[in-house]
């Protein structure tokens, strides 16, 4: 299966999936004009990715800020990594945040309480 | 601009503590324009990243709402008002900046969002928490937005967020939002 990679702009993330390495890495800000449409290509790769993947599988994402149609996509992403992970599949989610930022630690922790999978919270020094 | 100098304009922004403001059809592109400039001008301003983002993203929320709103009435083949055609403004008085929106509607339209945000004044942050929560777990409904957005925009203010309605004629209204952080 293919990598994904998709470049980023002002108002949407970079994404490079590694279908070899399991690392799925999601950097920038996301408010894209439809973030429905934007992340739908995301959703159904990594969908076709977690039935035939056997590896590990590691999300790390860096995203400073993220529009309310992106963090409900978000959430969807989440939860097919759930249901890979209480299949048994072995994935971890390492979530990049601005410890200076409370309010981006604050949805990182929101997303967590979601999920019962291994989800790291990253609060790193920025600029 | 046979009526107004553009001094007055300037004068009339400075005394009502409006430091950014945009009015006209709503692009994208404009808006991610915008953004930039906000977020800029605020890096310069006395403020925690967090205040920063919760102005940004309200901006964001705001913009997109009435861009949002303006497609699907296009989509539904409503020609006769310009609802892409709006203004923003961002302004600081004393402790707070606001966040502002106004665009074109239709009265009913209007009525939805105004039973809405009657209710989520009602809530307190845990309570806003939860139904943010509860929403975020819904099915979206197709054609519309993900439904967190004036969700989203009460958890981030100090208080509730205002409207006001002004009636253009029978069918059609001019609703604004203000959003205080």
């Amino acid at each position: 299966m293919d990598s994904l990679k998709i470049e980023g702009t002002i108002s949407t993330p970079d994404i490079l999936f590694d279908s070899d390495s399991g690392v799925l890495s999601m950097s920038g800000e996301s408010y894209p004009e439809n973030s429905f449409e934007f992340f739908k290509p995301v959703l159904s790769w990594i969908s076709r990715f977690m039935t035939a993947h056997k590896g590990e599988v590691t999300l790390n994402t860096h995203l400073s800020y993220l529009n309310t149609g992106s963090t409900k996509c978000m959430m969807d992403i989440l939860d097919l990594l759930e249901e890979f992970h209480t299949r048994g599949g072995r994935v971890t989610v390492n979530w990049f945040c601005d410890e200076e930022n409370e309010r981006a630690v604050e949805t990182a922790e929101e997303f967590k309480e979601e999920v019962t999978l291994p989800f790291h919270i990253k609060a790193v020094k920025e600029e | 601009m046979q009526h107004v100098t553009l001094y007055d304009l300037k004068e009339t922004f400075s005394e009502e503590g409006i430091l950014i403001c945009f009015a006209g059809p709503f692009s994208h592109s404009i808006i991610e324009e915008l953004g930039n400039a906000v977020k800029s001008y605020l890096e310069g301003e006395q403020l925690t990243k967090a205040s920063l983002m919760d102005v940004f993203s309200i901006f964001i929320e705001q913009t997109q709402n009435v861009r949002n709103y303006a497609e699907l009435k296009a989509g539904e083949g409503n020609t006769d008002r310009d609802f892409n055609s709006g203004i923003v403004i961002i302004g600081k008085n004393e402790e707070n900046y606001t966040v502002s929106s106004g665009n074109f509607a239709k009265r009913e339209d209007v009525h939805n969002v105004v039973e809405r945000l009657d209710m989520l004044k009602s809530l307190d942050k845990r309570e806003l928490k939860a139904a943010y929560k509860d929403q975020m777990r819904r099915e979206r409904e197709p054609g519309k937005g993900s439904g967190l957005g004036l969700i989203d925009m009460s958890r981030k203010t100090s208080k509730p967020l205002e409207y006001s309605i002004i009636d253009i004629d029978e069918r059609y209204c001019f609703f604004s939002l203000k959003a205080t952080v």
